[in-house]
């Protein structure tokens, strides 16, 4: 029997590294992150790497939930917002997701975008090539295997670790910064750091986490591991996002460059791989949007179909599952159409995604939230009052940095009296 | 029964939140819930919660209408009329509305969009019905308001008779019927139907089925859903469910668990299944020796036709096919093999030695899937004999194991990407 046992220790080592947790980490850096850290980096060098730290810690406090929720009910977020809150509340979450993931798939096709663009490939040729190759793919082949290369295609940001290592910023520096409150009140600061909140904890991420539970027969019983798991994909998505910006604070902020495209962070790959640092960045950000693009039309058109009942899953045929594969198929025509519009540029779609994002993401907290601290749902489970006065607290945070920036840009004039009358 | 008849018939949806007035004109409250009764043969709407954090309910009884402008009582309302929720009634908003149910004449999972309510006149009683739930999305767009724009849709009702909730609420007598007609229902669509639930509602489902059709239907479930089922099943149940499956699947299915799972499994199996599923576990995966399974049917040369048939009629209903017999000696040597055609139209007196052909087509234990495939291929076999250096027969591998495959179901990898990943998919399948 050794072949089994083998098998089981394998099984359990590729638990380990590889629980839900884990792999929404990974996708949380994808193109959007990469573009929005990179010009944190450039544009205030450390500053935001306090903004970073907290919204980490937001990151683990929110999986976690969806998470707990996942394994002690069984069931999808959108399938709970359906049962608790009714159909009016559940059309409201899904526009609010539809949204937000429009936006970031169109992130996603940039980030494919760039990549070719490093290597001189039109956008007009790689984004439809990529839509139609990503749609078949998904629908038609065996995608487990072709996923594992994106992964693997990932994992070359954590050669942002090392080139931070390299670089060796003044690390008493670096890490005063990241504990110490720094805030400014102008709208691009504030864009930017609703951007890295939205960024790091996206509203499909928590969507997505809970169903991966659930659907992986994560029971109560097993939660502890998958807390675990939660928290060190928590960790990782802040690591590399920390050297993301360390890196290219130290090398273009330092230095006065502006980031103009994502193509530009791969500067702060230099001092690792010379002149294949661009090659590096690319294969990278490739890895990450593809993956990224994959899963986020699928795991959409799945959580609106199972809010609103309609039939859905790959194994269904055009007919029995109209609604599924046109909500599928719009998202990615959508997603790729909008980064083709000739005047917009990839990097502002990137940027852009991320702040939308952030914007939508309260409204999902707030029900996450809710259901979370619902004992009839949740029994031995809910919330403790103290975990919720953090949530609450978070959430309150997050709707308070939107409307600042709601006010900010529209009314930049009002702002700045506001702030100086409040001393600020 | 026969004296019911429908008077007026309308959606749950349009009255919830609506005004309760009594014969004062008195505004009580507003509809906030009914609570249902099912004893009878239809469920009967008893009580309207008319408050929140109220829970005695206003009895039907009181109620003279019920329009779109409100619900009219007959008398002048004082609290000490409520009644108190039964425990086997239900909330019809709290508990019904917006959740998944089991459509069993599509036997599919849906969701209840609206519920239909009919005033009924029955034995000189006016009774409020539950009727039917909408799943359609007229009534979705209802719902939201918006059903002006699907008008010329056709309603999607799904009649009563045909729903199953994913929690048992209803009364014992209703239960019977509900496993009646579950009874209807293909192990296959059961097999969809589990691999849809969440794990709660799995549990609660498989109470519901008899054995036998919890047995094949778990047989038709992908392994991952398999294993979980099993994980989670209580460890006496699961045991005696393993004990009845084919041998091969038991296998499969303990493979995948923790060590010490399936070592208490297999200890409170009976010894001679334990045995047999252990001798399974052993063959490397994808081989024949791990896809066979020991239940076939084989017989000794001196058999007449005749007391084979019989022989047969006693096993047929454990074995996993009959329409080979294998005749061996006496030490399980294979010796030849007739279909079960050949078998019937034999004169009965005709000994299975006279009959049978010689030359069997087999494969070895280790041999690998496909050679196994290539074989039933090219001799057009429903099974397989698969046989050891000695030629002793060990079991079969029927041409359904081998599909499973070659062609695994689409729906085996239904789940998002990132989740399949970190499923190991066991056995080599």
């Amino acid at each position: 029997m050794t072949w089994l046992k083998n098998t089981r220790n394998r099984t359990k080592l590729f638990f380990a590294i590889m629980g839900p947790g884990v792999i929404t980490a990974f996708a949380d850096n994808d193109a959007g992150g990469i573009a929005t850290y990179a010009s944190a980096g450039a544009n205030y060098g450390y500053a935001m790497l306090f903004t970073l730290f907290i919204s980490s810690i937001c990151l683990a406090i929110a999986q976690e939930i969806s998470a707990r929720t996942g394994a002690v009910t069984g069931r999808g977020l959108s399938d709970l917002i359906r049962e608790l809150f009714g159909v009016k509340w559940t059309l409201f979450a899904m526009t609010v997701l539809l949204v937000a993931n429009i936006g970031t798939t169109a992130s996603e096709f940039s980030g494919i975008a760039t990549s070719f663009e490093i290597f001189g490939v039109s956008k007009y040729i790689s984004v439809p090539l990529a839509a139609v190759l990503i749609w078949w793919l998904v629908l038609k082949a065996n995608y487990e295997r072709i996923e594992k290369i994106f992964l693997v295609l990932c994992v070359t940001f954590l050669s942002y670790i090392i080139s931070g290592v390299i670089i060796d910023p003044p690390w008493t520096e670096v890490l005063k910064a990241s504990v110490t409150p720094t805030f400014a009140s102008n709208a691009s600061f504030l864009m930017l750091a609703i951007g890295v909140i939205g960024t790091t904890i996206t509203p499909w991420g928590q969507f997505y986490i809970q169903s991966a539970v659930s659907d992986k027969g994560i029971t109560a019983k097993d939660y502890k591991y998958t807390f675990w798991d939660v928290m060190v994909g928590a960790f990782f998505t802040w690591l590399i996002a920390f050297f993301i910006i360390v890196a290219t604070a130290a090398t273009l902020h330092v230095n006065g460059i502006s980031i103009e495209t994502v193509g530009d962070a791969a500067i702060a790959l230099q001092p690792l791989a010379g002149k294949y640092a661009s090659m590096l960045f690319s294969f990278g950000l490739l890895g990450a949007s593809m993956l990224a693009a994959f899963i986020l039309p699928l795991s959409t058109a799945y959580a609106v179909c199972e809010a609103f009942g309609f039939e859905h899953g790959i194994s269904k045929s055009y007919e029995e599952a109209p609604v599924f594969f046109g909500l599928y198929t719009a998202l990615i025509a959508i997603g790729a159409g909008l980064v083709l519009w000739p005047d917009l540029s990839l990097y502002s779609i990137m940027l852009a995604s991320q702040v939308v994002n952030g914007v939508l993401l309260p409204p999902i907290l707030i029900f996450m939230v809710l259901i979370a601290s619902d004992k009839n749902v949740m029994g031995s489970y809910a919330n403790s009052p103290w975990f919720n006065v953090i949530a609450w607290v978070f959430t309150a945070v997050l709707i308070v940095l939107t409307l600042m920036l709601l006010v900010s840009t529209i009314a930049p004039g009002w702002w700045n009296s506001a702030m100086t009358f409040l001393g600020l | 029964m026969n004296e019911a008849k429908a008077l007026k018939t309308f959606y749950f949806s349009q009255m919830l939140g609506k005004p309760i007035y009594d014969s004062e004109r008195r505004q009580i409250g507003r509809i906030k819930d009914m609570a249902v009764r099912w004893d009878g043969l239809y469920p009967q709407v008893v009580g309207i919660k008319y408050a929140r954090k109220v829970h005695m309910l206003i009895p039907i009884e009181q109620v003279q209408e019920c329009n779109e402008q409100g619900m009219q009582l007959a008398g002048t309302f004082t609290p000490e009329q409520c009644i108190q929720l039964h425990d086997s009634d239900i909330y019809i908003s709290k508990w019904l509305l917006d959740k998944q149910i089991i459509d069993l004449r599509g036997s599919r999972m849906v969701r209840a969009n609206d519920i239909t309510l009919s005033w009924m006149m029955q034995d000189g009683h006016m009774r409020m019905i539950l009727v039917a739930v909408d799943i359609g999305l007229r009534g979705l767009f209802r719902r939201l308001g918006l059903e002006f724009l699907l008008k010329n849709r056709a309603h999607n009702l799904l009649g009563l008779q045909y729903i199953k909730p994913l929690e048992s609420w209803t009364s014992s007598l209703q239960l019977t019927r509900e496993k009646k007609q579950l009874r209807e229902l293909h192990p296959a669509d059961i097999a969809d139907l589990l691999e849809e639930m969440d794990y709660k509602s799995r549990a609660s489902f498989i109470e519901n089925l008899d054995a036998q059709q919890a047995i094949e239907a778990l047989t038709e479930v992908d392994l991952e859903t398999q294993v979980e089922i099993f994980e989670q099943m209580d460890r006496q149940k699961a045991s005696d469910l393993l004990e009845e499956m084919p041998p091969d699947e038991a296998a499969d299915i303990l493979g995948e668990l923790s060590v010490e799972k399936s070592e208490d499994l297999l200890q409170l199996m009976e010894a001679e299944d334990a045995a047999e599923v252990r001798e399974l576990m052993q063959y490397e995966e994808g081989t024949a020796g791990a896809l066979m399974t020991t239940e076939f049917i084989a017989f000794p040369a001196a058999l007449t036709a005749q007391e084979a048939i019989n022989r047969l009629r006693e096993l047929a209903p454990t074995a996993e096919m009959i329409y080979y017999v294998f005749v061996v000696d006496e030490t399980e040597h294979l010796q030849g093999v007739l279909s079960l055609r050949e078998l019937i139209i034999a004169y009965p007196q005709t000994v299975l030695q006279d009959i049978m052909h010689t030359k069997v087509e087999s494969v070895r234990e280790d041999d690998n899937h496909r050679r196994v495939a290539e074989v039933i291929n090219k001799y057009s076999l429903i099974a397989v004999p698969v046989v050891d250096e000695e030629n002793v027969i060990l079991g079969i591998v029927t041409v359904d194991d081998i599909l499973d495959i070659l062609i695994p179901e689409r729906g085996d990898r239904e789940t998002y990407p990132w989740f399949a990943m970190s499923k190991m998919v066991g056995r080599g399948r």
